[in-house]
């Protein structure tokens, strides 16, 4: 029995060439994608490439700008409590990646199987819709500013937050890619080889739906780590003296005037770090889903 | 048309009612105890227990609930535990500036937006076209409070606008001088989207019959543009920024804080930092509600512009 499942699952297209070929010859989101993997790598080994300890304050070299013969051992400076930027911003950027990932992985995977659901189960479709909708209603930061009321500000309610955003949008297209499947014979011949409910869901409908979920995923982590770093930014979020790049971001612009690299350079790398995954997950978006660009 | 609106009220109730269980979460984590701080220091057990039937306290919490919607919904909200003043009176206050503000904001980046989405779709596949859409992911993914930064540092910095509060109603001239900034910086990241989807919205209707006719009359392609193009891709746009006034709270709350704006998003931030959970429920709660009427009254239009909505179904 499992041979035949196998054929069947090779007979639904999972690789789709052209599509990689397209994505692989477009410049700016291969830029893209190897940012993000300089990006992530640098992150993962910061504890071993960081110069310097994040948390050490050397207040004799306080705010001292990037190149200056008065810190010379601060490849980017120091901030308001003469810590090394450079460390703090590869710890920053693991802190915030960090969140992203663990919103959108735990939020968009149970969003995920919410639209599965609703798509293999027509009496489940319009009460996790609804759900979703109502979810929707909420503007994102609602979501922030009410979690951080309830349960405190700090990283954790951050990161509740964050999963709760992920969850309607990644339903609703997990729910849509899905449907099609639904209709393809495969399913049909899946159902007729008497295959039970838990197989067809996660070897056929779910094989064959995650490209397209994954692709969203990424979308939605820039959004994430968007919104993260604003909730940050307003001391909602991670708390000084953690690490992380919109609080980093905050504390710098008491010191905008003497010294602004200590907030602008978290702003840009968040910055480029959210423009690398929208780039990116466009561009995956229109070479394996031309039916979903809108 | 009637069903639909239906429909959108139907999603409306329960997030009204889940909004109204924030508010009332809020108002149960107070770490002190009302019924004590009511009573005063020299209270006996048996005093407190009065007081604490007296207030409803001793009711299982669904009733207390219940109480609490009838409570908001005569507006009583209860009172700031710093300032002691009604949560309803703070409100009052900082609704003004907060619809000022993004009215400030939609002014200049929606009209900014739709033309650039206009001339985007108009140059389909050209370098304008490619640069517009460039623009936008940018203008997506740039964190609001790097602009508002970057604007403080370099033009409030050089004393050329204020960038600290309001300076006074919209209509004196210090006034609109305070706006400036905090508009600036929030349109900033509002108008790329608004590009974004006047050019898909502007691309279907060019694609459509009746501007194929138009073309074919002989009229000139500026006015196609305008005349039956821009018009009819009008009606999806403004639906879409209305649907996009979530996304500009967001903005606001942010640009609010960093511009000590006094609108109801700085105030909700500061109410949470500081505990004042009451503040912090009436904030979220008229937040909420303003936002989901925004979109309520969205959608009416949305289904009075264009009559195809919602009779399709029939």
């Amino acid at each position: 029995m499992s041979d035949v499942a196998l054929d069947l699952d090779g007979a639904a297209p999972r690789t789709n060439k052209p599509a990689w070929h397209r994505l692989v010859k477009d410049p700016i989101a291969m830029t893209a994608a190897f940012f993000l993997l300089l990006v992530v790598g640098a992150a993962l080994l910061a504890p071993w490439i960081a110069p310097g300890d994040p948390y050490a304050s050397n207040l004799r070299v306080r705010l001292c700008p990037i190149g200056s013969a008065r810190c010379p051992q601060f490849l980017l400076g120091s901030d308001q409590a003469g810590r090394d930027m450079v460390s703090r911003l590869l710890f920053g950027l693991r802190a915030t990646l960090m969140l992203g990932f663990t919103a959108v992985a735990i939020g968009g995977g149970f969003g995920a199987t919410l639209g599965l659901l609703a798509a293999f189960y027509r009496r489940l479709d319009a009460p996790i819709m609804r759900f979703a909708d109502v979810l929707l209603s909420f503007p994102p930061i609602l979501f922030g500013l009410a979690i951080a009321a309830i349960i405190g500000t700090g990283l954790n309610g951050l990161v509740v937050a964050l999963c709760i955003t992920a969850i309607p949008s990644i339903a609703r297209i997990s729910r849509g890619a899905a449907q099609q499947v639904m209709h393809q014979e495969y399913m049909e011949a899946g159902r007729s080889l008497g295959l039970g409910d838990l197989r067809l869901l996660w070897r056929y409908l779910a094989a064959n739906t995650w490209p397209v979920i994954m692709i969203y995923m990424t979308l939605q982590l820039g959004q994430a780590i968007l919104l993260g770093a604003a909730l940050s930014f307003l001391g909602l979020g991670a708390q000084p003296p953690t690490a992380e790049l919109g609080s980093m971001a905050a504390d710098g612009r008491k010191f905008l005037q003497i010294a602004p690299h200590v907030s602008s350079l978290p702003c840009a790398l968040i910055f480029l770090l959210v423009l690398a995954f929208n780039v990116l997950g466009d561009a995956l978006r229109d070479a394996f889903d031309p039916q979903l660009r809108q | 048309m009637a069903r639909h609106i239906a429909h959108r009220l139907m999603i409306s109730l329960p997030v009204l009612l889940g909004v109204l269980l924030i508010g009332f979460l809020l108002l149960q984590v107070v770490p002190t105890d009302p019924a004590t701080v009511s009573a005063g220091p020299s209270a006996t057990q048996a005093d407190v227990a009065a007081i604490r039937q007296q207030m409803g306290l001793d009711q299982p919490l669904w009733v207390q609930f219940g109480k609490y919607i009838t409570r908001v919904l005569k507006l009583d909200l209860g009172r700031s535990m710093i300032s002691n003043r009604a949560v309803s009176d703070e409100i009052a206050l900082t609704l003004g500036p907060t619809v000022e503000l993004m009215l400030a904001c939609l002014i200049w980046a929606a009209p900014l937006g739709i033309l650039l989405g206009s001339l985007a779709a108009r140059r389909h596949g050209s370098w304008i076209d490619r640069s517009i859409m460039a623009l936008s992911v940018v203008g997506v993914s740039v964190p609001v409070f790097w602009i508002g930064l970057m604007l403080i540092q370099h033009v409030g910095g050089a004393g050329l606008l204020p960038f600290q509060g309001r300076d006074g109603p919209l209509w004196t001239m210090a006034g609109l001088k305070s706006i400036l900034l905090p508009a600036i910086t929030l349109g900033s990241v509002f108008v790329g989207p608004v590009a974004r989807m006047t050019r898909t919205s502007m691309l279907e209707t060019l694609a459509t019959d009746y501007v194929r006719t138009a073309r074919a009359k002989g009229l000139a392609e500026w006015r196609v543009t305008i005349r039956h193009g821009l018009r009819n891709a009008l009606i999806p746009v403004v639906t879409l920024i209305g649907l996009q006034i979530g996304f500009l709270l967001g903005g606001s709350v942010v640009t609010e804080t960093m511009f000590a704006w006094p609108g109801v998003g700085r105030m909700a931030v500061g109410a949470i930092t500081s505990s004042d959970f009451p503040l912090a429920q009436g904030a979220i709660l008229i937040l909420a509600v303003g936002f989901l009427s925004i979109n309520l009254l969205v959608d009416v239009l949305y289904a009075w512009l264009d009559p195809r909505i919602g009779t399709a179904g029939r």
